[in-house]
This record gives structure tokens, sequence and C-alpha cells, in this order.
């Protein structure tokens, strides 16, 4: 599904992934847990296609094709999804109008007739009661006035809207309480399945007894410096990252 | 009825007056007088400093002899609409001290004052609250040759009176001059709600003067869609207890538009509340003005005045000036002005790619939410409809968004 190769990405001139090599196949969960810093988020951002990082090294290769060379709304297209560590507001773009939009021209993009209004107002219904989140709440306008909760649920809400083939989740956790993260583990949970790929970004290893991955990575200054199974994540947690860091060194 | 021969603004200005009531040739004559004096303003004239009026007061201009707005709906009970003309014909004590401003007027509002042939008085009595919209209209003809019209508008709301006033002022051919007055006189605890729309604008200058009684409110939304040169200004007087106004616009230009919006308010009483929100999509090679000036006199304690201008730049080659400003006498009052100028907001545009949404489709969400709140804030829904297709077909694309709205 996915396969990223030796990728090096700068920011403002500033090396932040210094040869990053991970494999994703289809049906996966893959964790990234690093400390603040370590380039996880700048890793999130380069598989959705944000500008202004540069990639002087590398490549990523996503269902075979070349997905550095794809606009943001292309990889949409073709599948990618990202949840924001910090949804952004946007005052009078309706959520649902807008994602409307997205989801017809990502079925557009496929080759399929767009959804009429009947038929997306039903699978908004059934979404949205996925991650609990308010009808209300589909109707205002994108994350305006939402708590963090709120934000992080109408992330997977719209993510079980689009059923992306690789979903990308940004630090999904970070600003719940635990009855939230509970709702939105499960969200993520229903979502797994065999033809989808995960990749699971966080600081704590919290997250990961809700959402139990198949592979565990560790980041640490712009590198990979471990990778194990799900036990890596409780033993960063009992011994923390400099532990990791300093086990990692030959 | 179009006179041969053709005279430039100030030369077209008779030296004596003398039809109509003592009062109105008095006034005539005042604001001939001032023009005469003063002249028509410059680059040098404070107010009119980003207004590109010379190329109006040294153009020539034949006289167009209808200024008389169109009344576009059957006219809902409970108003009355006479001809100015008609009334200070029979019965012009009804309108003296109504056409003055309280006090004498300047510029185009002056030349209007002397020149005004006829034009709408719509009136609305004591205790009468009209929920139809009372809609008028005013299209400058399609020829050839540069004609001017002066558009004049008397609104009277009595205590307790209520009513919804939608304008549209279109531009016609180029060269046509529409230079327009609204007079609006709300009595105590009266209510009016004012739409005005400029579409394809044209040359236009226009002035709207509201004199508010306690307890009245006044709250107008203005639309104006381009135009070669516009300038509109609305004055409101807060001169009783208690009032309250709301000026709210959107504009949007591209091209060669010069679009030029200045506010006043004056807190002349204690109690007022008063609130401005101005947005503006600037585009081509464009220019928007927005100059808007809040006093607050020194009786005018416990005032609440807000102001605020926003501004979407979209082209390196548009140009846009903002002015808000408050003048403050009183030491109890809330006050607030703000202005910004920028682009669209990055990070907005890459979540909307970043879930599928075209980046053109996407550019085009994020103008027109811009504007929306400003006609969302339209209480008539036929009226927002139409503003909000009015501002969609004038944005790039919006076509997709009329079909997922």
């Amino acid at each position: 599904m996915l396969k990223i190769e030796d990728l090096h990405v700068e920011v403002d001139g500033k090396p932040i992934l210094k040869g990053i090599n991970l494999e994703i196949e289809a049906g996966q969960v893959h964790a990234i847990m690093g400390p603040n810093g370590s380039g996880k988020s700048t890793l999130a951002y380069v598989l959705a296609g944000r500008e202004g990082y540069e990639v002087t090294k590398g490549s990523v290769l996503y269902k075979g094709q070349d997905l550095l060379e794809m606009a943001p709304e292309t990889r949409a297209a073709e599948g990618v999804f990202l949840g924001f560590q910090y949804p952004v507001a946007i005052p009078g773009v309706s959520n649902i109008y807008f994602l409307k939009a997205a989801l017809n021209a990502i079925r557009k993009h496929r080759g399929e007739d767009p959804l009429d209004a009947i038929d997306f107002m039903k699978l908004s219904k059934k979404k949205a009661a996925l991650v609990q989140l308010p009808d209300e709440l589909t109707k205002r306008s994108v994350n305006d006035g939402f708590s963090g909760g709120e934000k992080k649920r109408n992330e997977i809400y719209q993510m079980a809207m689009l059923e992306p083939s690789l979903a990308v989740l940004d630090e999904t956790d970070s600003g719940l309480d635990i009855d939230a993260l509970k709702v939105v583990a499960r969200g993520v949970n229903g979502l797994r399945g065999p033809d989808r790929a995960m990749l699971v970004i966080t600081h704590y290893q919290r997250l990961l007894d809700y959402i139990v991955p198949d592979v565990v990575h560790v980041l640490i200054n712009g590198q990979i410096v471990r990778t194990g199974d799900k036990d890596l994540a409780k033993q960063l947690e009992r011994e923390g990252y400099s532990e990791v860091r300093s086990a990692s060194q030959p | 009825m179009t006179e041969a021969n053709r005279q430039t603004l100030l030369a077209s200005l008779p030296t004596s007056f003398d039809l109509g009531p003592d009062w109105l040739q008095a006034l005539r004559t005042q604001a001939a007088a001032a023009l005469r004096e003063q002249g028509l303003p410059t680059k040098r004239t404070e107010a009119w400093r980003f207004t590109p009026v010379r190329s109006l007061v040294d153009s020539e201009f034949s006289r167009d002899g209808d200024d008389v707005p169109t009344l576009l709906s059957a006219l809902p009970e409970g108003v009355t609409v006479r001809g100015l003309a008609e009334v200070l014909r029979s019965q012009p004590e009804l309108l003296h001290g109504r056409l003055d401003f309280g006090g004498p007027p300047a510029h185009f509002a002056a030349l209007n004052t002397a020149l005004f042939r006829d034009g709408l008085w719509i009136d609305v009595p004591a205790g009468s609250a009209v929920e139809t919209p009372i809609e008028i209209s005013h299209v400058s003809p399609s020829t050839s040759t540069p004609g001017v019209a002066y558009p004049r508008v008397l609104i009277t709301a009595g205590e307790n009176a209520e009513l919804t006033l939608i304008e549209t002022y279109a531009g016609g051919s180029a060269g046509q001059l529409s230079n327009s007055v609204v007079e609006v006189e709300l009595g105590r605890n009266a209510t009016m709600k004012h739409v005005r729309v400029h579409e394809n604008a044209g040359l236009q200058i226009g002035r709207v003067d509201v004199r508010q009684d306690a307890d009245s409110s006044y709250r107008s939304t203005v639309v104006t869609l381009g135009g070669a040169l516009l300038r509109y200004d609305v004055r409101c007087l807060l001169q009783g207890k208690g009032a309250e106004c709301q000026l709210d616009g959107a504009y949007l230009t591209d091209g060669d538009d010069h679009v030029d919006h200045h506010t006043l308010v004056e807190h002349q009483a204690p109690h007022c509340i008063s609130g401005q929100t101005y947005r503006g999509i600037v585009s081509g090679k464009s220019t928007a003005v927005f100059d808007g000036v809040v006093i607050v006199h020194r009786d005018a304690q416990k005032t609440e005045a807000h102001q605020e201008n926003r501004n979407l730049l979209l082209s390196d080659t548009a140009t846009i000036h903002t002015k808000p400003h408050l003048e403050i006498d009183a030491d109890d009052v809330i006050c607030s002005h703000g202005a910004t100028v920028g682009a669209l907001d990055q990070d907005q545009l890459f979540y909307l790619r970043a879930r599928g949404v075209p980046e053109d489709f996407a550019l085009a969400m994020l103008t027109y939410a811009f504007v929306e709140s400003i006609v969302d804030r339209v209480s008539h829904e036929p009226t927002r409809a139409r503003m909000r297709e009015a501002l969609i077909s004038r944005i790039p694309h919006g076509d997709e968004i009329r079909e997922v709205t």
C-alpha cells in the first residue's frame, strides 16, 4: 500500500526527516511514536501534500504510484486521508456542504456518479452515529466553535464518510479525555479492514491501548530508531524515549 | 426628454430658483451658493481623497429627465408613496424641514438638493408595521451620450412604525452618472431594515442620511457588485436615547472598478448602540475604500459602538484603503474598531484540498464564505436568496458552489 524509501525532508532549509524507511501493507495498522519535534507531523504533512515541505531525497510510493507528484486533492481522491492534529476552523463553510463537495469530487475521480442529497444525508447520519457526533455539528461551519473532542470526532466522521485506503492519523488522541478517546478509538477500529491501512501517529502509548497496532516505530530526530510490535509501545511507556534511544545506539 | 445642451456638473447650476415653496428655493439657493464657492471635491478634500472624482467633475453630462426611482413591488398596506414633485406642488408644508439633512448639505448631496426635479416620498405612519418589503430601483439608461440623474427618496416612519426597503441601483452604459440621495426619518421606536444593492454600478454617487429618534432601529445591508466609480456614503444620527443602528456591507470588485464605502455614525444621545461590519473581496486592478467614522458626543454616555472592516485581497495589482476610526468625547462607553487586509487562509485551503476538494473549488468556497455572513443578516428570505445568487454569480467557480449549497 505505502512504501517510503530513504525520505529526507527539509522545512525552511532545515532537515527534519533524515532517511525514513517504512512499508505498510493493506490491512495493517502501524503506529509511529516519538517525542515532540521528532518529525512526526512533518511525515504526516508530507504524505498529505502540504506546501512548505521540501523533499530533498527519497521516494514515497502509494499503490505503486509516486505519491509526491500528486496534488493534495488527487491524493485524497486516490484514497489518502490525513486526520489533522489541529483541525482548522472554517467559518462560513458548512461541514456537510464541503464534505459533499469532497466526496463527490472523489467519486468523480473514481468514475462514479455523485451522491444525491438524500443518499448523502443518509450516509452522513450513519457515519456521524459511529463517533457520536451530534447531527447539528455536521451542519455547522467546519470546526467553528467545536470543542477539542468534537474536532477530533469530526475528523473521524469525515474519514468514515470518505472511506480512504490509507488513513494517516496525526495525534488524534491529543487533547482528549479518556471517554472521548474511547469514542474516537471505537470509530477508528470500526474502519479497520483488509483493504485499508492506517498510520497512527502519537506521542503517548495510551491511544494504542484502544487502537492496537500491528507494528510500532519509534521516530527520534527524523529517523526511525526502533521497530517492533505493540509491546514496544509498552516498553516506551515504562522506560521513556531516552532509554529507547540509547538502547538503539549500536 | 434628454436636454440637448451638455454641461459640466457645476455649470448646470441655475443662478436662481423660482419654483416650489420658498423654503425649497432658499435651500436650493444655499446649496448652489455653497457649491459655487467650494466647488466639487478634489483629491485634496480629505473625505474624497481616494475617490477619483476628477473625471466626473470635468466631464460634460446631459440631463436626463427621469430622476424618480421605480416602485417594483405592489405597495403593501399601511404605506403611502407619493411623488415629491406632486407633494411640493399640493402640500409643500408636509416636506418642510425634511429635505435638508438637518444642516446644509455639501458636495454631491448639495448638487442633488439643488437640482432634483422629482422623487419618491415613502411614508409609514405611526403604529403601522409593514412586513412586506417595499422595493424600488433606479436604473441608469443605456444611451451613448453621457447623462446624469439625481434620484431622490424620502422615507418617513412614525412612532412604532416598521418597514423594510429594498433598493437596487443599476448602472447603465459607461458615462451614465447617478447622484442619488435617500433621507430617512425614524420616529420613536420605529424600525427600518434597509437592503441596498449596487449592480454593475457604472458611475454612482449615493448618499443615505438617517435621523433616528429614541429607541428606533435602523439596520442596513449594502451589497456592491463592482462599479466603474462608486461612492456610497451612509450617515446615521442617533439623536434619541436608546436608538440603535447596524450598518453592514459586502463589496466585490474586479477589473478597473473603484468602490468607496463611507460611514458616519454620530452618537448624540446616551444609551445608543451602533455596529458596522463591512467585508470586501478585491481582485484584478480594482480599488476599494472603506472609511468609517464613529463620533461619540460628550453627552452620549453608555454608548456602545463597534466597527469592523475586513478585506480579502485576491490580486497583487488591487488596492485597498481602509480607515475605521473613532472620535470619543464621552467617558463611559464601550467602543471597538478594527480593520484587516489579507489573502485567503492557506491552512483552510489545505484542509479542504486534503479532503479532496479541488483547489479552484476550495478557493471559491473560502471566498464566498468570507462575504456570505453579511448577506446572512438579511432576514427577508427571497432577498437573501437573491443576494446570495448575485454574489455566487460573481465569484470564480461560483457555479460549483451553487450545486452544493
